[in-house]
């Protein structure tokens, strides 16, 4: 007996599917890129159909998304009481300002410590489990107990944190409307804190106008820098999706002893030194860059993948030498700078009290 | 032409429990960072083979039922191949893209 499961037929369906949707409304746009790119318009109308944006956040079945759980989740967020020290929130590392992380290198932690890592940045968040660079947490809500609770980092016994949100006559009353008839618990405090991180969402950027159908919403250079990021240069085997990630795990060269995901899944070589794809959405607004923060520019980060790595048994396969142009480079730059979205200031909220 | 990875320790332990499982062959597709099945229900004996049909490279990983596989690197285009001996319930997902998971049930 000769059972085949395989969804080659459906997945070939699907694929016609997008690719005709997305050449039915980018036939000028494409016809734009056409001229400018080494693809074909088909070619790259099917590249497209692999960015558009969703309509849905993500949301557990037992956290569903709700407004009061969104305003509550805010003011823990920006909250520097929930630090040991009162003077770190949430936002201090992952600024809105700054593209939801912090502009340095590394992290700065309790008492002004250095942190091992670059603080990634929560945008898009909500599709992006395993959380963290070595991806040690599953969920969103299991995520936020780390940064809190670690003493290099906000310092604060998750215990104390909640007796400090008890207390408290405003978070009472915004736990009781996001909580109806529950306690205020670290599960409660963790579910509020990952709502809210659900919510912060990337804004349409001029690559997403395009991929839309508006042909001058993206420069010439940056039509071509699409086209040599899904070929040439390979980005996209990493880079994928909508937020230009594959949410894995990859070696991608980079000097030092920290093992990142291996040390979370022991035994397979090729997780050595290898850490989560982040996104590029905004990505030119967020320097430095890697999971080290050792690369201060987008050219930089262009060299490194091009040339600059240490080639090692467990470098990534995805990372190769493609030998980039000059026009190459400064195209892939204005490709990157067209995921920017450039999105509305982030209102402070009033903390309770 | 498609590469095959067939794991030896494997093939020592179908050869020792003495059974043939050339009976049933299932094919799943790894294509689009997803398998192509999310739950898989096979006869005790039958061979899946995983079809790495991304243009990235995968890790296969089969757990379950005191059995621990590991494809190692699965670049574009190559199979690896599982047979499936012990009835029971496995997790299949991929050591590189986490969200890779399905399970197979060996009947």
């Amino acid at each position: 007996m000769n059972r085949v499961f395989s969804s080659l037929r459906r997945g070939q369906l699907l694929f016609a599917m997008g690719a005709s949707f997305a050449v039915g409304i980018c036939g000028l746009s494409i016809a734009q890129a056409q001229s400018h790119g080494n693809s074909s318009a088909s070619t790259i109308a099917v590249m497209l159909a692999d960015f558009r944006r969703p309509l849905n956040i993500p949301a557990p079945e037992d956290n569903p998304i709700t407004p009061a759980k969104a305003s509550l989740g805010k003011a823990l967020f920006f909250d520097p009481r929930l630090s040991g020290s009162g003077a770190i929130a949430c936002a201090t590392c992952h600024n809105p300002a700054l593209g939801w992380q912090d502009g340095m290198a590394r992290g700065v932690g309790h008492h002004g410590g250095v942190l091992s890592r670059h603080t990634p940045t929560i945008l898009n968040i909500a599709w992006s489990e395993p959380l963290f660079w070595d991806g040690r947490a599953a969920t969103l809500e299991e995520q936020a107990k780390g940064p809190l609770s670690a003493p290099a980092e906000m310092n604060m016994p998750l215990d104390r944190a909640v007796e400090i949100l008890r207390a408290n006559r405003g978070y009472r009353a915004g736990f009781a409307a996001a909580f109806p008839g529950e306690p205020i618990t670290i599960d409660t405090m963790v579910k509020a804190i990952a709502t809210y991180q659900r919510t912060v969402i990337s804004g349409v950027a001029p690559f997403d106008r395009w991929v839309n159908g508006e042909a001058g919403a993206l420069p010439e250079a940056a039509k071509r820098g699409f086209v040599t990021f899904e070929t040439k240069a390979g980005c996209a085997a990493c880079h994928s999706g909508w937020r230009f990630t594959d949410d894995g795990f990859h070696d991608t060269g980079l000097p030092g002893d920290d093992m990142g995901r291996a040390k979370i899944m022991p035994g397979l070589p090729i997780l050595e030194h290898a850490f989560k794809t982040p996104t590029l959405r905004n990505v030119a607004d967020r320097a430095p860059y890697m999971h080290d923060g050792s690369l201060p520019t987008l050219e930089a980060v262009i060299n490194h993948y091009d040339h600059g790595y240490i080639d090692r048994p467990s470098l990534s396969p995805e990372v190769r030498r493609p030998k980039l142009t000059v026009q190459e480079k400064a195209d892939l730059v204005a490709f990157m700078q067209s995921l920017s979205s450039h999105d509305r200031n982030v209102t402070l909220p009033n903390l309770p009290r | 032409m498609r590469k095959t990875i067939l794991l030896s320790s494997l093939a020592v332990l179908v050869s020792a429990a003495g059974i043939c499982w050339a009976a049933g062959m299932a094919t799943v597709d790894q294509r689009g960072l997803a398998f192509s099945i999310s739950k898989l229900v096979v006869k005790k004996g039958d061979i899946v083979t995983f079809t790495n049909n991304d243009n990235t490279s995968h890790n296969i990983l089969v757990s379950g039922n005191g059995v621990s596989l590991n494809s190692g690197l699965q670049k574009p285009g190559v199979a690896f191949k599982a047979p499936f001996i012990k009835p029971g319930i496995y997790q299949v997902n991929c050591g590189i893209h986490p969200k890779m998971k399905m399970s197979i049930v060996v009947e």
